[in-house]
């Protein structure tokens, strides 16, 4: 009897103080920074915010993942999944932030939890240089337009394609990186995406790629990605902390001018996406 | 085509030739213990030996590996990209060597293990000095062409995180817009490694005891 | 984490349609490459060492690097080349090729079991070689090729995941996208491995029933 009473309360002191251990350990911020190693999810397909330019990883998300390492004091981390793999990978806590970026949209905002927005994603059309048969929007009726696949630039481009009087012929891709190859290639006639991922490509190839303009897609921002559990917000407050303060002290401007050659106005928090 | 591109291309065949290595070899080792689970009398080890062989061989290995990456999570266990891929492989391997393994063992002349017995020798020792050697030299071809296709199959390991040379290819194919070169140069790199593996099985396969008629 | 089927069943015509095209490619892919392998297997034996040469070459190269490789080189490098096939197109053109391979190497092995005392008396009887092939090689090879050939059926359709990368709406492609949108990962990869696994296995257990049916061309034990 004696030994059986050691017994239990041996176990129930083990389940405390497990439970304690746990509860300390699921603190994800505190585990980050005990690791000294932020990890991020990416696709490295997602010109120029995260893409590999011969062999190197590069982009706006690198610098500025590099800067908010800087803020909270770990190193950063990549890990680089297909774009459809990313969020079940985020859920399966195989890293703690995904960068992506990601559009901020009503749907996405149920589920995970965004950092202040990055730059802006509306969506527009990049269609071959010297093709005169798309000089609006609008003319992509009936054509095939690439896009990536569990986008939001695929959802916005389903719904536009639904207010035309022929359907747009919609094709998925794995990435955005093969879509622009497809659309050299002349196998689709435009690639729907946002408006600076596009810009970039164009630049980086002028006389192959152009943009039609005006942009069709709803008013829309990207930003960065997080889970929306407990156990995540001290983390997801610290970069959110981090991301304003980088913005405050104008890097984030910077940063954005390198890239896209412009800065974005963008709020501090989108609270209503426009979709 | 630059040099750099290909130097990359190398780095990451690293990656493959590492991953597929590792995986052979504990896929072998659970080849081991299933196909003994096969041979074994008790009805008790048969059949999760054969749901096993037919799982692994039955389903595509773009779909297991996105299910230990993805699935095991949700009971509990997490993995990082790379044991991902290694368990992945490894299982599939560990299928396709166990059914090799099998055939291996029912080969075994009976006439020599009859043998064995009637002189004395114990089943254990039977299994060691007899059955095992030849088994395992009559299915090491087999090992080899494993090899060679868990290679291959290591192609699809990006889809867990890992960059190896098919993700470096389509990386470089993406921003230099030389998909025939690349992938190309990519597919004489699998090829090289293959044959070096071929060859190689080839030595160690004469080298190794004949098996007695 | 919860685990809602309905979730996939409320898309069950999205399913069926990504199922109707992993079958019809596979089994589309899966006819070229065992015709395609036979007349590769009937040209190296028949068409002079020259022939031969070359047709081994191809088929090292292609039985030596990984399938996804050869299928973003005529999907991707294609274009570059003149060719600009779809991705249905490319998927079938690529699992033909693949397969084709491997099935020569099948029926050649296949040919070379058959005992060469059968075929010099066809020649001294003065069969041509194509009456030798259709009356002697064909029916003694069966037996021996009809296992390797179902093992090599039921590879090419487990291939046909990999075309999703090309962007195939084939089964894998569409449940991992309906898997993405709907937040119910789980719960595809789960119907997907399930779908893979039922279909090999009737198709195992097909390929075993033939099997014994047309036991009665074996000429000898093996």
């Amino acid at each position: 009897m004696k030994a059986n009473s050691l017994l239990k309360g041996l176990v129930g002191a083990a389940f405390l103080f497990g439970a304690a251990v746990s509860a300390h350990a699921a603190d994800t911020l505190a585990s980050v920074k005990a690791a000294g190693t932020l990890k991020v999810g990416t696709e490295t397909a997602f010109a120029p915010f995260d893409y590999i330019d011969a062999g190197e990883h590069t982009g706006l998300n690198v610098d500025l993942f590099a800067e908010i390492g800087e803020e909270l004091g770990v190193k950063i981390e990549w890990v680089a999944l297909p774009w459809d793999g990313v969020f079940p990978a985020l859920e399966a806590g195989k890293f703690d932030v995904v960068a992506g970026p990601a559009t901020i949209t009503k749907k996405r905002m149920e589920r995970y939890r965004f950092t202040p927005p990055i730059a802006e994603a509306t969506i527009a059309i990049l269609k071959k240089a010297g093709d005169t048969t798309i000089s609006k929007p609008e003319d992509i009726a009936g054509k095939t337009i690439g896009v990536g696949k569990a986008t939001a630039q695929l959802d916005q481009l389903k719904e536009f394609s639904d207010t035309l009087p022929t359907k747009v012929d919609v094709r998925e891709y794995p990435a955005f990186t093969e879509t622009y190859a497809d659309l050299a290639a002349g196998r689709i006639a435009g690639v729907a995406n946002s408006l600076p991922n596009i810009a970039f490509v164009a630049s980086q190839r002028k006389g192959t790629f152009e943009v039609v303009l005006p942009p069709f897609g709803k008013k829309s921002y990207f930003g960065f990605i997080g889970l929306k559990d407990a156990d995540h917000a001290p983390l997801m407050d610290a970069i959110d902390a981090a991301m304003l303060k980088i913005k405050a002290d104008g890097r984030m401007a910077e940063l954005q001018k390198k890239w896209f050659g412009a800065s974005f106005d963008t709020p501090d928090a989108v609270k209503d996406p426009a979709f | 085509m630059s040099t750099k591109l290909f130097e990359l291309l190398l780095q990451a065949s690293i990656y493959t030739v590492t991953i597929s290595m590792v995986s052979i070899l504990i896929g072998f080792a659970i080849a081991i213990i299933v196909s003994a689970m096969l041979l074994s009398r008790q009805r008790l080890f048969v059949l999760p030996g054969q749901i096993f062989i037919s799982f692994f061989r039955g389903v595509p290995l773009l779909v297991q590996l996105l299910l230990i990456y993805n699935l095991l999570p949700v009971i509990g266990i997490n993995v990082p990209s790379i044991v991902a891929a290694i368990v992945g492989l490894s299982l599939c391997t560990a299928a396709y060597q166990a059914e090799n393994l099998r055939g291996g063992f029912a080969s075994v002349p009976s006439g020599l293990v009859e043998s064995a017995e009637m002189v004395g020798l114990t089943p254990i020792q039977i299994f060691r000095r007899i059955k095992a050697p030849i088994a395992l030299r009559l299915t090491f071809p087999a090992l080899v062409n494993e090899a060679i296709l868990i290679l291959k199959a290591s192609s699809l390991v990006s889809v867990v995180g890992i960059v190896e040379l098919t993700r470096m290819a389509q990386d470089l194919a993406g921003s230099t817009f030389l998909p025939l070169e690349i992938f190309a140069s990519a597919g004489l790199i699998y090829l090289a490694i293959n044959w070096i593996v071929a060859l190689a099985g080839g030595l160690i396969e004469r080298s190794l005891p004949g098996v007695p008629r | 984490m919860t685990f809602d089927i309905n979730v996939i069943f409320s898309h069950l015509p999205e399913i069926a349609s990504g199922a109707c095209v992993t079958i019809v490619i596979w089994i589309v892919a899966a006819l070229a490459a065992a015709v395609l392998g036979f007349l590769v297997a009937v040209a190296r034996r028949f068409g002079g060492v020259i022939l031969d040469r070359v047709f081994g070459i191809v088929i090292a190269v292609l039985r030596g690097t990984p399938f996804l490789i050869q299928i973003f080189l005529v999907y991707y490098g294609g274009p570059f080349v003149g060719l600009s096939l779809d991705p249905i197109p490319a998927g079938v053109v690529g699992l033909s090729i693949y397969g084709a391979a491997y099935f020569s190497e099948i029926f050649r092995s296949g040919f070379a079991a058959v005992p060469k005392g059968h075929i010099e008396a066809g020649l001294c009887v003065g069969l041509t070689h194509t009456q030798i092939v259709r009356r002697i090689l064909l029916p003694e090879m069966t037996m021996l090729v009809l296992p390797p050939s179902l093992n090599m059926t039921i590879i090419l359709m487990k291939e046909t995941a990999v075309l999703s990368i090309i962007t195939v709406p084939e089964l894998t492609a569409t449940l991992s996208a309906i898997g993405s949108q709907q937040y119910a990962f789980v719960e595809a990869l789960f119907v997907l491995a399930l779908f893979y696994w039922g279909l090999v296995e009737i198709t195992g257990w097909l390929g075993r029933l033939a099997e014994t049916k047309l036991t009665r061309f074996r000429f000898f034990h093996i």
